[in-house]
């Protein structure tokens, strides 16, 4: 069975800063892989890459077996991606909002598939109204849907915890659920171990530009995966 | 999705936006009036004609009026990193250059005919029967002028210095459209025939021409990483 998303040796080098130092992963069809790492580990950076903002300076991106320019804008079709940052224009309606991301992908059936996917965030009520108007966590769900609104079969999640309470946290976690379908592979990067674990189907732990430990989540010491996460960091930073 | 329908949706979606705030507009059309009311007062129209100095200042005005609302245009984009969603989708980065250039150029011709309304009332200028040679000047040199500050709208967006160096990098590129287009306007004010401007017309063509082609080639370096 071929992966549905690799990563091989990917580097990516600022200005003599290398940024990303070798990243390689395999992700099949279905599965969530949650990256964590302390602060300028790398992490946005890889998201950037796998989200076509950034080319790697070495190394390559595959779908399906296949390597892709991420530049490219086939790439962009493919992918789906959620920040901490909602990408949405807060004079705009939620409505408008995603139809106008839909004209952009040029999706058929626009306002139906606008209409379905504010039901499934639970914001058709309120989809008339000016995103400004929004709280942290709607925009965040209507960030999810916009994210969702082409059905890339790759999401990238980046750090979509940032600045939600618990309630809001708890409903986009109900929603980042529903992403592990069977058919979307999902990369989540954020600094929320609890939620982030919870998730993963895959555990990397990145520092310093490369992934010091990738693993299934059964082979985690989940129970006490916050002194290992230390453990683990502590250690690549020393050796580094 | 055509490469128009990009475009189309870039355009909807910035006019929307103006419309809905008419926060550029707003800026645009006061600072016009404002030009107006103080060249009224400024001037001595016992000592010069109006219509000897008015082509300057009307061009001088569509100018600044132009930087104060392009100048904004991709500051849409930086709200909530809205930037950073149009490159994670498949548009066509010079699709949205000709989107945002056809959403300001929409925004600068609604400013210039109300530029032309002021001043015709401040300075009672006599359009006559050139009244429409006069807008179509305007408007062609009024492409070259929003195709240049469209694209160093992007750029001076994403430097530290941000709006203030807009009018550093794109005032010298615009020397052609005050060179051209004052003379042409000047000459059409004081009832020259119209074959008269026809070299500065096509100078101002050429400059559009040239300001959109380099705008569509180089704003992908500008917005790419």
């Amino acid at each position: 069975m071929t992966p549905s998303l690799e990563a091989r040796g990917v580097v990516r080098d600022f200005s003599g800063f290398r940024a990303l130092n070798g990243v390689d992963f395999s992700l099949y069809a279905g599965e969530l892989l949650t990256v964590f790492g302390p602060n300028g580990a790398g992490k946005t950076t890889l998201l950037r890459i796998l989200g076509g903002g950034l080319r790697p300076t070495k190394g390559e991106v595959r779908l399906h077996g296949e390597s892709v320019d991420v530049g490219d804008r086939e790439w962009r079709r493919s992918i789906g991606v959620v920040s901490h940052q909602g990408f949405l224009y807060g004079q705009l309606s939620a409505r408008e909002n995603l139809i106008f991301f839909g004209r952009l992908f040029g999706l058929d059936r626009l306002e139906e598939r606008v209409a379905e996917a504010l039901v499934n965030v639970g914001l058709a009520n309120r989809s008339g109204s000016m995103v400004r108007t929004y709280s942290r966590g709607m925009r965040q769900r209507l960030a999810l849907s916009r994210a969702l609104l082409h059905e890339p079969e790759i999401v990238l999640l980046d750090e979509p915890y940032t600045g939600l309470d618990a309630h809001a946290a708890g409903a986009l976690r109900e929603l980042l659920e529903s992403l592990k379908d069977g058919r979307r592979t999902v990369v989540l990067v954020t600094h929320a171990l609890t939620q982030g674990l919870d998730l993963a189907d895959k555990v990397a732990i990145q520092v310093r530009g490369r992934f010091v430990r990738f693993e299934s989540k059964d082979a985690l010491p989940t129970e006490n995966f916050e002194a290992f996460y230390r453990e683990v960091v502590e250690t690549a930073v020393e050796a580094a | 999705m055509t490469y128009l329908g990009q475009v189309w949706a870039i355009v909807h979606k910035d006019l929307t936006i103006e419309f809905r705030t008419k926060e550029r507009f707003a800026a645009m059309a006061s600072f016009a009036v404002l030009v107006g009311l103080l060249f009224h007062y400024a001037l001595d129209v016992t000592v010069v004609r109006p219509q000897d100095i008015a082509s300057g200042v009307i061009w001088m005005t569509v100018i600044f009026s132009a930087l104060l609302g392009v100048g904004r245009t991709f500051y849409l984009e930086e709200e909530d990193g809205a930037m950073s969603g149009l490159l994670h989708s498949p548009i066509a980065l010079d699709a949205l250059f000709v989107g945002k250039f056809i959403a300001n150029y929409i925004l600068v011709a609604m400013i210039t005919v109300l530029i032309f309304v002021v001043f015709a009332g401040f300075f009672r200028l006599n359009f006559g029967g050139h009244f429409v040679a006069l807008i179509g000047i305007v408007s062609l040199g009024a492409v070259g002028l929003v195709g240049i500050l469209t694209l160093f709208s992007a750029v001076s967006s994403r430097t530290r210095m941000g709006e203030s160096l807009l009018p550093v990098l794109a005032f010298p590129l615009l020397v052609p459209v005050v060179v051209y287009g004052v003379d042409a306007t000047t000459r059409i004010l004081v009832g020259r025939p119209l074959s008269e401007v026809a070299g500065n017309v096509r100078m101002l063509a050429a400059f559009a021409l040239l300001s959109i082609m380099a705008g569509v080639v180089l704003f992908r370096f500008v917005v790419e990483e």
